[in-house]
């Protein structure tokens, strides 16, 4: 599916953006004629190195930097707007939130400035704080949580006015296996729910699970943009996984292929992925906020 | 539940959850309750000069105390309750998260405002009953022991002493803008404290410079003096403890005058605050 397919959530046109780095105008530019489209209901990876403008982008579109060149606009209203973030979720990079406050205070507070109804106020904020899995820990200080906990309760607040765009910047930085694997569960709960979701992160493989859609930037541009299976996909060639077989049968089977003008190119043992066997073997103790 | 689209209004109720979420920062900082403490100790100290047993002078010895705690206690809190209740949104980053939802940087400016001087209601509004506790104690004592040193009854004006402690919280008002100004701008804790002490000076002293350069100056230094008095609030204007143990008693007129200056220069330094933020890339 094309973007221009779809409804667009996030419109980046001519997006340039420098800082000046002293008063005899030098300047740093951060984001480079960036042209980006991120269609409604899909799941996008913003990927590049450090420095390479990620957080700066999104930073624009959540209207906390000025462009200095182009525009920006979420759901049609220019990113500068207020009423353009109605509709945002943001989870920051390593985030911190107010540490004197409970996990439901810290809820309920986001969820009065993005003006949730009285009266759906508790319901909504136990509903989300159940969705990140931290109902076990809703009334404990948020300075006491782990970084994986406070990812969920960061979650947490971004969801809590149901908005239709989430944007995770380094979700699953400093976090460990387990919890990264449940944020990705979230994201495609998210993505099921019909959300938009934009993700930057360093864990290529966790993009690649969880993204319909990726562009990568360095040093402030964009150097490449598609759909995840098209990028990585190899679609002149397929795997076969089936039960060992003899050297005999193999033998057999390479025969097979080649009266029939195919190759056997490799033969391998499959692997489990590391990070799929540590979550299998290692208990999730954080759940329910037994730490 | 999706949230409807079109404009969106500037709320009084985003401002007052941030106030409230300042507040509930403020009192759960050790700083605070470690001032208030201080304040109220030493506040309490003045109770010891009884041993003195000046007769009504001992009175206004207890009130000038008590009063200079609550200005360089209230002075030191406000600065820094101010500069760190703002600073500690940028250094951890709360700052983002709150403006990347729907609310104005109005809003988080003068909430931030509003629950710093909750706060600042709070340590006033203590500080002011004890010492009025401490004085109506040794004023009924004296009474008792020195007649003859009271003909016309109570000296001390209590209800002067509750407005002098409410026009002490509007010039921590005024302060604490002051400070939030000087945030606005400035990239570090430090130097809006230093910036913010530097400052309340010139507001305590600005009037020396008007009542020397009024005299001997030339007109247009004279000018620049007059201008320079209007920009830089007159702290000495909220000065008016002489008048509440002398039995000489406040003026309503001037009491509410003094009351509206300081939230003149709210408004005004607020104001300015609201449009320095405004273009801060956070």
């Amino acid at each position: 599916m094309t973007p221009s397919a779809s409804p667009v959530a996030i419109e980046i046109r001519g997006l340039t953006k420098d800082f000046p780095l002293n008063l005899r105008g030098i300047k740093l530019r951060a984001v480079e004629n960036l042209t980006l489209s991120v269609p409604e209901g899909r799941v996008f990876g913003l990927l590049g190195p450090n420095g390479s403008g990620k957080s700066t982008t999104i930073k624009i579109i959540l209207g906390l930097l000025e462009p200095t060149v182009g525009e920006c606009r979420v759901f049609g209203v220019p990113s500068g707007r207020v009423d353009s973030r109605l509709n945002v979720g943001y989870l920051p990079e390593a985030p911190y939130f107010y540490r004197y406050l409970s996990g439901t205070e810290l809820v309920r507070f986001y969820a009065r400035i993005c003006g949730v109804p009285r009266k759906r106020l508790d319901d909504r904020v136990k509903e989300v704080i159940d969705w990140v899995g931290l109902s076990g820990a809703a009334q404990r200080r948020v300075g006491t949580y782990s970084k994986g906990m406070l990812q969920r309760i960061g979650l947490a607040q971004a969801l809590v006015h149901d908005p239709r765009l989430i944007i995770l910047d380094e979700p699953t930085a400093g976090v460990d296996p387990v919890g990264s694997a449940e944020i990705s569960e979230l994201i495609l709960k998210l993505k099921a729910q019909g959300k938009t979701v934009l993700i930057t992160s360093h864990l290529l493989a966790q993009i690649e699970d969880v993204c319909d859609r990726v562009a990568i930037l360095d040093r402030g541009k964009l150097i490449l943009e598609g759909d995840v299976n098209e990028l990585v996909g190899q679609r002149d060639r397929q795997a076969l996984i089936v039960d060992p077989l003899s050297p005999e049968h193999l033998d057999e089977l390479r025969g097979w292929l080649a009266s029939r003008g195919h190759a056997l190119n490799a033969v391998e043992q499959p692997r489990a992925r590391l990070d799929q066997l540590f979550i299998s073997r290692v208990s999730r103790s954080e759940k329910g906020g037994q730490k | 539940m999706g949230m409807t689209t079109g404009g969106v209004p500037f709320s009084l109720t985003r401002l007052l959850i941030v106030a409230g979420n300042t507040f509930t920062e403020a009192v759960r900082q050790k700083l605070f309750n470690f001032l208030l403490l201080l304040a109220v100790a030493l506040v309490a100290s003045a109770q010891f000069f009884r041993e003195f047993n000046f007769g009504s002078s001992e009175l206004k010895f207890i009130s000038d105390f008590g009063l200079g705690a609550m200005v360089f206690f209230g002075s030191t809190l406000t600065i820094a309750a101010t500069a760190q209740l703002f600073f500690s949104e940028i250094e951890n980053r709360t700052a983002l998260t709150i403006l990347a939802k729907p609310i104005w940087r109005t809003e988080f400016i003068f909430g931030k405002f509003l629950g710093v001087f909750a706060v600042l209601g709070v340590f006033c509004a203590l500080t002011t009953l004890l010492l009025a506790g401490l004085l109506c104690s040794r004023e009924n004592s004296l009474m008792a022991l020195h007649p003859d040193a009271f003909p016309g009854g109570r000296i001390i004006h209590y209800g002067d002493l509750m407005a002098m402690g409410m026009l002490q919280w509007l010039k921590f008002g005024v302060l604490a803008a002051i400070t939030l100004l000087i945030a606005s701008f400035s990239n570090t804790n430090l130097y809006t404290v230093v910036m913010s002490f530097f400052m309340l000076v010139i507001c305590h002293l600005q009037y020396l410079a008007h009542d020397t350069y009024a005299q001997v100056a030339s007109l247009p230094l004279r000018l620049l003096v007059r201008l320079l008095g209007y920009v830089f609030p007159n702290f000495q204007v909220f000065n008016l403890a002489d008048q509440v143990a002398t039995g000489v008693g406040l003026d309503a007129g001037v009491v509410l005058r003094v009351a509206g200056y300081a939230l003149a220069y709210i408004a005004v330094i607020g104001g300015l605050a609201v449009y320095s933020f405004r273009n801060r890339e956070i």
